[in-house]
């Protein structure tokens, strides 16, 4: 059973990359448009890894992770966020939100796909 | 925040202004000083050696020399006709020799003294070599002076004498040395004077004492020959006894005859009647009628025999029978041929006489006339030596009085007294009188005998005008000549009055005797007697003569007190002169003693001014700010007298002494202010008790500032030196005032700049305005001294003021102030606004009512100062000052709260700019805040799509949508690489807006430099590649480990080598690594086109491009370079560039191996 990947991106070409992505490489991806939908996607799904942008409508990647990550189910779950922020402290602000890495935009899909099978130790 | 203080430069300048001031003053008190001690020093020699003078010359020259800095003084006397050098002090024995040879000499051209004397002027050479009439060259040179200045001694006008002082330096003396030269010099003249007269006093002691000696010899002579005694009877009668018996006559008789009568000498054996009818019928004339009278007629013999027979003797017939005798003869007694007289013998009987008896009878005769010869020898010696007798009384007298006279030169009254009790002794007086001028007035000064009854009438009619009596004491002085009076009731010439007074005292006969001196009467010397029982008894010429002597020793010893009073006079006045010096120079000291407290000064004045001119007190008014003298100090008065003066300070008017002497600004002398018509003052005479007043003002630049008041409480009037001497002290009353003002506004400026200097700290130290406020109307209250003080706010959006802090004031007034409705318009506060300046309401009471007013009288508060509070030039409110004294406020409070309301308005407009500020920075904070969104929004923005793109092409590429033609994935390159450039740029301007707002900051951590470069290298290599150079690194072996922002470090050398890559067309790009000094030392070097010499710099600015042109072609936002410099120097590093046109370009970083981070520089 392939491994499932909650995407929390409120842009849909964004998605449609990841999608191809992920898809392409095996997992089965999860979607979600903005961080109140992802934190509900995450806690109905449980998902084995979660790619979090940061900057959304209605609840952004900071909380959102932080929600996750107050569910002590999900509280192991890797999240990895994708922030287009560059400014400082932002990563600073996704860790201490709870995120296990930090990705910023725009990002080589390659390299992120390495990362993500760091995290899911797959050796695929 | 920053806060300057208005004016404060100029403030600092008349600070130092008044300290150079008061120091200059100092100096010139100490230099004052210092003349006064040598003046005062020369005059207590004046006065300790007074006659002789050398010792005053010396103590001149060494003083001259000391004060003029002189090379030496020298001091000369002049006779009239030649200079002698008498004193030196300063210069060389050598040159004192030279000088010795040059004088004495006449007054001449030649050198200062000889010049000083012909002019009779100062005379000073500011330059020996430039003075053509100089003829001291040599000595000059030796004495190494090359100026000198000579003042000569002067007395009335004529030259006695010089001063001369030489200085090393050329130039004129200073015009204060020169008055001490001058002074210096009056004090020479007055010992040269003062040993003349003592000189002149001693010759004539001297003159005295031999007149002394010699009497005193004769007289002892003349007292032995006085004591002799003659008698000529007994030698008469013992010739006609003689005669009688041996001529064989019974009777004998000596006649004499004068030339002109025959006078019985001596008779014997003549009956008892008989003698006495001869006696009776001489003196007769020798006539040829007696035998007496025929022998001295012919002077022969002449016999008679019978008288009864005798014709010649018809008229002796009768005479000769009551004598008893018939016959006689008579022998002429012949002395040198000329008959004295005659021997006579006679006979009871008829007889005739024998030649024998004729021959005896001549022998007689012959005797006889040596008799009296002898006798008329002796009592000729014996009238000698009476005279002689008389004139050693005299002398013995005169001799004594002359010893009176020596004994005691400066009293005339032992001497009179002497005088009197001689003449009235000498000269047979009863009474005697001394009558003596004092200016106008001729005095009785001494008198003899008289019982107080009988000197009563005199003591009534003396003194009197000498031109006014008919005294004969005045008409002897006024005809200068003798008066005799043999008997005053039968002279002519005698008024009623003057017989009176004789009668009064019992006396009839007068002399009176003028006394003079060089023509001038004196006085006069009167005795009087009368004889027993009440008559007549003249002078004899004799006495007469004796008296005149006795005037003219009174007239010598009057001179001589008068010289010894002169001398004793110019003692007394150097005494007086010395005294004064003395205390003025106390005061000096007083005042340069305590320069800042005046009450000493005044204190040790009043006491001084009281002690030397003998005021029972002294009182100092001071001027005060309202118009008024206040007593400021006060020596010996009574405490009811200050307490009163102290309660009744004095206005300027003609009513007191105080007030007049302000009103006129001069001296004003009151001998006796009960008859000045214009005293008023009689409430604080009645106090005071005083008479006699003297008033001096304290003048600065011509205009009174006080009064010192002299008071005595008898009527005394003040001498001119008295008057001067106040003045004097007012002088420097004056000076110390003037510095004590000097010092107290230095203090109070000082005062007042601590003051400000606290309001400046309170505004600086916090921004709470009331905090401040408070400060400033807490220090006006307290540095003014008032009652309150209150700010007042003008709030022009609703026209009113409104009272702000307040100190000083009661809470009750201060609630009732903060209810009030202040209209902008009506009030002072409006008024000082309007206006621009300070307004002063002295008193409230005459301002029309508004209700600020009259809340501030219902409080008590009755003079106010308000003043303005403007900000260039809008109205903030008012700063006021209360006080419950009506009046004015002193210039210096107004000055003073000119300053607070500067402060005040600065604290105000503080306020006001900090509240802008934080508004602004508020503002700020939110724009800064809107930016970093915008920054961070626009990075999404961008970098959104640009994932996509990139995304999506990498997806392709990496065959995630199925295989492309060749072609394509060429195409997909090229978006990649483009969207990747894009990225780039995206990157850049994010750096600029992270350095702009201050986010730019550095991720320090180790790492190692040669991965850096491993890194750049690897992303350049392709790049390289593509342009055909060689890309080399050149990397030491040992580098050690750094510390810093590896990501950040490897951008700029990644941003170096791209330039240098996108420079280069051909040749290579070389980078380095090494450690010089602790720093990695990295170059980036390239074979370019070369940076031309003046942009080496200014590549690395923000948005420059070296050429325009050549930028377009190579691309790039002329940012990076900007942006690399920024990082190295947040390492503390440094970055350069060394390059030549057409020589290629080499970077250079030097970096610390281990960074501290620090902010950047903007």
């Amino acid at each position: 059973m392939s491994k499932r990947i909650l995407v929390v991106e409120d842009q849909e070409d964004l998605r449609g990359v990841l999608r191809t992505l992920l898809t392409g490489s095996g997992y089965e991806m999860l979607e979600a448009a903005d961080g109140q939908a992802g934190v509900e996607k995450a806690t109905a799904e449980r998902p084995d890894l979660i790619l979090m942008d940061i900057q959304m409508p209605l609840l952004d990647g900071y909380e959102a992770t932080r929600q996750i990550k107050a569910d002590a189910e999900l509280a192991a779950t890797p999240i990895i966020a994708i922030s287009s922020f560059a400014m400082k402290g932002d990563e600073e602000k996704a860790r201490s939100a709870g995120c296990d890495h930090y990705v910023t935009k725009p990002y080589s899909p390659m390299q992120l796909l390495r990362v993500i099978r760091g995290f899911l130790d797959d050796k695929l | 925040m920053g806060v300057t203080m208005p004016s404060s430069m100029s403030t600092e300048d008349r600070d130092q202004d008044h300290v150079r001031l008061v120091e200059r003053l100092k100096h010139e008190l100490a230099e004052a000083l210092e003349f006064q001690t040598a003046t005062s020093k020369v005059l207590e020699i004046i006065s300790r050696s007074p006659t002789n003078a050398q010792p005053v010359f010396d103590m001149i020259a060494e003083s001259a020399a000391r004060l003029c800095a002189a090379k030496y003084c020298f001091a000369y006397r002049f006779d009239g006709q030649l200079l002698h050098f008498v004193a030196h002090h300063g210069a060389t024995a050598e040159v004192v020799e030279m000088n010795r040879r040059n004088y004495p000499a006449p007054p001449g051209r030649g050198h200062v003294t000889p010049r000083a004397i012909l002019e009779r002027r100062v005379v000073q050479v500011p330059d020996v070599s430039a003075d053509t009439a100089y003829a001291l060259g040599a000595m000059a040179a030796a004495a190494g002076y090359r100026s000198a200045a000579a003042v000569p001694i002067l007395r009335d006008g004529m030259p006695i004498g010089a001063i001369a002082v030489t200085r090393a330096q050329t130039g004129l003396l200073p015009e204060r040395q020169i008055q001490l030269l001058k002074t210096f010099a009056d004090q020479a003249a007055i010992a040269i004077e003062n040993a003349r007269l003592f000189e002149e006093v001693q010759a004539r002691n001297g003159e005295l004492r031999v007149a002394l000696e010699q009497q005193t010899a004769t007289s002892e002579v003349l007292s032995v020959i006085s004591r002799s005694k003659f008698n000529l009877q007994p030698v008469l009668d013992a010739i006609a006894r003689g005669a009688a018996r041996l001529c064989g006559g019974v009777m004998g008789g000596v006649f004499r005859y004068d030339g002109k009568l025959m006078h019985v000498g001596a008779m014997v054996n003549f009956a008892p009647g008989g003698e006495e009818t001869w006696r009776g019928l001489y003196p007769r004339p020798a006539t040829a009628d007696t035998a007496t009278g025929r022998a001295i007629l012919q002077k022969t013999v002449v016999t008679v025999a019978d008288v009864e027979q005798d014709r010649r003797e018809e008229w002796a017939r009768e005479v000769a029978r009551t004598g008893g005798y018939r016959s006689a003869m008579a022998a002429p007694m012949l002395r040198e041929g000329v008959a004295i007289g005659a021997v006579l013998i006679a006979r009871t009987e008829p007889s005739s006489f024998a030649a024998a008896d004729v021959d005896l009878l001549k022998t007689f005769a012959d005797q006889a006339v040596i008799a009296i010869e002898n006798t008329r020898l002796f009592e000729e010696v014996q009238a000698r030596t009476r005279e002689l007798t008389e004139a050693l009384v005299r002398q013995t007298a005169s001799a004594e009085i002359l010893r009176v006279i020596s004994s005691s030169p400066t009293d005339t009254q032992p001497v009179f007294d002497k005088i009197m009790e001689s003449a009235v002794r000498l000269c047979d007086a009863r009474y005697a009188l001394v009558y003596r001028l004092e200016g106008e007035m001729l005095q009785l000064v001494a008198h003899h005998n008289f019982s107080p009854k009988a000197l009563e009438p005199f003591r009534r009619t003396f003194p009197h005008r000498l031109s006014e009596s008919g005294t004969l004491g005045a008409q002897a002085m006024i005809r200068r000549e003798i008066i005799v009076i043999d008997d005053i009731e039968c002279d002519s010439g005698v008024s009623e009055a003057v017989r009176e007074l004789a009668r009064s005292a019992g006396y009839r006969s007068v002399i009176v005797v003028p006394m003079m001196r060089d023509g001038l009467p004196l006085g006069s010397i009167a005795l009087t007697r009368s004889a027993e029982g009440g008559g007549p008894e003249p002078f004899s010429r004799q006495q007469i003569k004796l008296l005149e002597m006795f005037a003219e020793h009174v007239g010598i010893a009057i001179e001589n007190t008068q010289l010894f009073e002169e001398v004793q006079r110019r003692t007394r006045e150097l005494q007086e002169a010395l005294e004064y010096q003395t205390a003025t120079g106390e005061v000096l000291n007083v005042i340069s003693r305590s320069p800042s407290q005046l009450q000493p000064v005044l204190d040790t004045i009043v006491a001084t001014a009281s002690r030397l001119c003998e005021a029972d007190y002294a009182v100092v008014f001071r001027l005060k700010d309202d118009g008024i003298y206040h007593v400021a100090a006060a020596n010996n008065a009574e405490a009811a007298f200050v307490k009163h003066a102290a309660e009744h300070p004095v206005p300027p008017g003609r009513g007191s002494l105080v007030g007049r002497t302000a009103l006129e600004g001069r001296t004003v002398h009151l001998p006796d202010c009960l008859t000045d018509p214009d005293f008023t003052y009689f409430d604080y005479q009645s106090i005071g008790n005083y008479r006699s007043m003297l008033g001096v003002p304290l003048l600065r630049d011509g205009t009174p500032t006080g009064v010192i008041a002299m008071l005595r409480r008898v009527v005394k009037p003040f001498t001119d030196k008295q008057i001067e001497l106040v003045t004097t002290f007012a002088d420097q009353a004056v000076i110390a005032i003037e510095s004590t003002r000097l010092f107290e506004e230095v203090e109070a400026r000082n005062r007042d700049l601590t003051a400000l200097g606290e309001v400046g700290r309170a505004v600086s130290a916090t921004l709470d305005l009331n905090v401040v406020l408070k400060t400033i109307i807490d220090r006006a209250v307290d540095l003014s001294g008032t009652d309150g003080g209150s700010i007042f706010y003008l709030r022009e959006e609703r026209g009113a003021f409104e009272l702000g802090e307040t100190s000083g004031l009661e809470e009750q007034v201060v609630a009732k102030f903060r209810k009030l409705d202040i209209a902008a318009r009506e009030t002072g506060l409006g008024e000082a606004i309007a206006k621009r300046q300070p307004l002063q309401v002295p008193d409230v009471t005459k301002r029309a009512s508004n209700p600020l007013r009259d809340a501030a009288l219902e409080a008590g508060l009755r003079a106010a100062l308000i003043v303005p509070l403007i900000s260039s030039e809008e109205p903030l409110g008012a700063l006021v000052l209360q006080r419950r004294q009506p009046g004015e406020f002193s210039p210096a409070v107004v000055s003073l709260m000119q300053s607070f309301a500067d402060q005040s308005t600065i604290a105000l407009e503080n306020a006001q700019l900090f509240e802008e500020i934080a508004r602004k920075s508020r503002e700020l904070e939110i724009a800064s805040q809107h930016k970093s969104q915008f920054v961070a929004n626009m990075s999404h923005e961008l970098r959104t799509p640009l994932a996509a793109i990139l995304g999506y092409t990498e997806l392709i590429q990496e065959g995630f949508y199925g295989a492309l033609p060749e072609k394509s994935m060429d195409a997909l390159t090229r978006i990649r690489s483009n969207g990747k450039h894009l990225l780039g740029l995206i990157n850049t301007v994010l750096d600029i807006a992270k350095i702009e707002s201050g986010q730019f900051s550095l991720n320090l951590a180790e790492y190692a430099l040669a991965s850096v470069v491993e890194t750049v290298r690897a992303a350049t290599e392709s790049l390289a590649e593509t342009k055909k150079l060689a890309l080399k690194t050149e990397v030491s072996k040992s580098l050690p480990i750094g510390f810093g922002d590896e990501q950040r470090l490897t951008q700029v050398l990644l941003n170096l080598v791209g330039n240098a890559i996108k420079f280069t067309d051909t040749g290579e790009v070389r980078i380095t690594a090494s450690t010089e000094n602790g720093h990695f030392a990295v170059s980036v070097a390239d074979t370019g086109p070369g940076i031309p010499a003046d942009q080496l710099t200014r590549v690395f600015d923000q948005f420059h491009q070296v050429d325009n042109s050549n930028t377009k072609k190579k691309g790039g936002t002329g940012l990076g370079l900007a942006i690399a410099k920024q990082i190295v120097e947040m390492h503390g590093g440094r970055v350069w560039v060394e390059s030549e046109v057409g020589q290629g370009a080499t970077f250079q970083m030097q970096l610390p191996v281990r960074a501290e981070s620090r902010k950047p520089l903007q």
